[in-house]
């Protein structure tokens, strides 16, 4: 192997990989917040590539201008699952932890079929865009701009997200929440309106990287499956609850992945990714930044 | 009347807790509630502070119902709790944990006019602001607890055993804060334990056995009374 070969499947890795981290940083946020897995993760991110795809087709416009309608289409979606779904589930009297996971499964049934009915199981992609078919080179690495826009699209969100955890009052009131949700109260914080915002606020961000996908990938109804799957190995990863944690394991998933693309054949491309993930629980089962 | 609790019961699990229980606080006073373990003190606080659902009777404050209505909104109306286990928020510092005691104030002057007081009060908070508030010792959660209820500006402020599980020397400390407290306007309903120090700082009480209030009167009286000297105060 050459070390051109070499690097170029390091770059792809970690473009690909700060897409994972975007994926799963949603969903480990949500889990962090009030200890909810969502299993309709996926869904929200399929949503968010047929909300692009519909936008464009609508607009003619660019994707990369109608990426902020996209987030914000999510995050209603996200307040919406809240209110709508969550919220009851996490009154039940027996079992909560059980009911809040077929809920969360059951929502992403009826998100599934409903797109089955509605968007039919055609694959569908976004034609021209500005950003489509375009690659870099990097004295002899080649790189697609949309994975590269993507990279950049998820660092800034990192960058946002951190920037809203610790310097804002709503950051502090979620770190509060999150910390002891029966407290919030004492100082007049409700804490409802905390979860519904942190459900918002995660589907914004698979939405964004739904949005960044949308450009480059095949939109199908079970588009959501295969990323969400990688978005739990990369949370447990990371350690769930750590955001911090979701952006270095979703680098780790991305370059492993590409990697083992490298030595063993296309069939088992997945291998090294879950070996990984099952060396993680047998080692340090909390995973890398996990506080469990 | 501040705060009117009539004819209050409370239940867990079907087992009443608290029975038709009437008291009542004035504005500028320093109520404490007194009793045995299990008689229902923490109950009675809870209830009124929207954390447990009372099964029949009302509480109202500033002459509005407010049995009817979620926790963080009594919060907001101005009546402040300090719970027996204090619920700091472990791994934030001291600083943010009063932050978020005046959420609900906007603009800087009044979110940060509060902290005046908390200083004059516990000075050793302010030499703590950056470290966890888990890393505080007993007696400085019970101060950063009582701090983050002054935080919301409340109009009366409940204090569940503040004395509880600290040392002697902060204990003087916090008895000496909740005077300072009243002196700045601020209602106080306090239960305790040590009765012989709640007693002298109060204006009034309320004994409470097995769920029911069994005497209530001026604190001088009821220090006096030979029943609670023996039972409580152990003369």
């Amino acid at each position: 192997m050459t070390t051109q070969a070499f690097l170029q499947v390091l770059a792809s890795g970690i473009l690909i990989g700060l897409i994972y981290a975007l994926i799963a940083v949603g969903l480990s946020l949500i889990f962090g917040l009030m200890d909810v897995v969502n299993f309709a993760h996926g869904e929200f991110l399929m949503l968010a590539m047929y909300a692009m795809f519909g936008l464009v087709l609508v607009t003619a416009i660019d994707p990369v201008l109608l990426m902020p309608i996209v987030v914000g289409i999510m995050f209603v979606v996200g307040v919406s699952a809240y209110a709508g779904v969550i919220r009851f589930a996490m009154r039940a009297k027996a079992n909560p932890g059980m009911v809040q996971i077929f809920a969360t499964f059951g929502l992403a049934l009826v998100i599934q079929g409903l797109a089955q009915y509605f968007f039919t199981p055609d694959y569908r992609n976004i034609g021209n865009s500005w950003l489509g078919g375009k690659t870099l080179n990097l004295g002899g690495v080649f790189l697609p701009w949309p994975q590269i826009y993507g990279g950049v699209i998820s660092l800034l969100a990192f960058g946002g997200l951190y920037l809203l955890i610790t310097r804002t009052d709503f950051g502090k009131a979620l770190e509060a929440t999150r910390e002891d949700q029966g407290a919030v109260a004492l100082v007049g914080i409700d804490r409802n309106r905390v979860f519904a915002l942190g459900w918002g606020l995660g589907a914004a961000l698979v939405g964004l990287s739904g949005a960044v996908l949308a450009v480059f990938y095949y939109i199908y109804p079970q588009v959501g499956g295969p990323f969400a799957l990688i978005a739990y190995v990369t949370v447990a990863l990371g350690g769930f609850g750590s955001i911090f944690g979701a952006l270095v394991a979703g680098l780790i998933v991305g370059v492993v992945e590409a990697l083992t693309a490298l030595i063993l054949p296309p069939a088992l491309k997945s291998v090294g990714v879950y070996s990984l993930y099952l060396a993680v629980l047998f080692v340090r089962p909390s995973g890398l930044f996990g506080r469990l | 009347m501040l705060l009117e609790v009539s004819n209050l019961t409370t239940a867990y699990r079907g087992l009443i807790a608290i029975s038709d229980i009437s008291i009542a606080v004035g504005e500028g006073e320093i109520v404490t509630v007194a009793g045995a373990n299990g008689a229902g003190k923490s109950t009675l606080l809870k209830s009124i502070a929207g954390m447990e659902k009372p099964k029949s009777g009302s509480v109202s404050f500033t002459g509005e119902r407010i049995d009817t209505i979620p926790a963080h909104l009594i919060t907001s109306r101005g009546l402040a709790y300090v719970p027996e286990n204090k619920r700091l928020f472990p791994r934030l510092s001291v600083y943010d944990n009063l932050r978020l005691g005046s959420y609900l104030h906007r603009g800087k002057a009044d979110r940060e006019a509060p902290l005046e007081l908390v200083f004059k009060l516990f000075p050793r908070l302010q030499e703590r602001l950056s470290q966890r508030a888990a890393t505080l010792s007993g007696g400085e959660q019970q101060m950063l607890a009582i701090s983050r209820a002054l935080m919301t500006r409340p109009r009366l402020l409940m204090l569940d055993e503040p004395s509880q599980g600290i040392m002697p020397k902060l204990v003087d400390e916090i008895f000496a804060a909740v005077k300072q407290i009243r002196a700045n306007g601020v209602t106080v309903l306090l239960v305790e334990q040590r009765l012989s120090e709640s007693l002298e700082i109060s204006d009034r009480a309320y004994v409470l056995q097995t769920g029911r209030v069994v005497m209530s009167g001026n604190a001088a009286d009821v220090k006096t009374n030979p029943e609670v000297r023996k039972h409580y105060l152990g003369i």
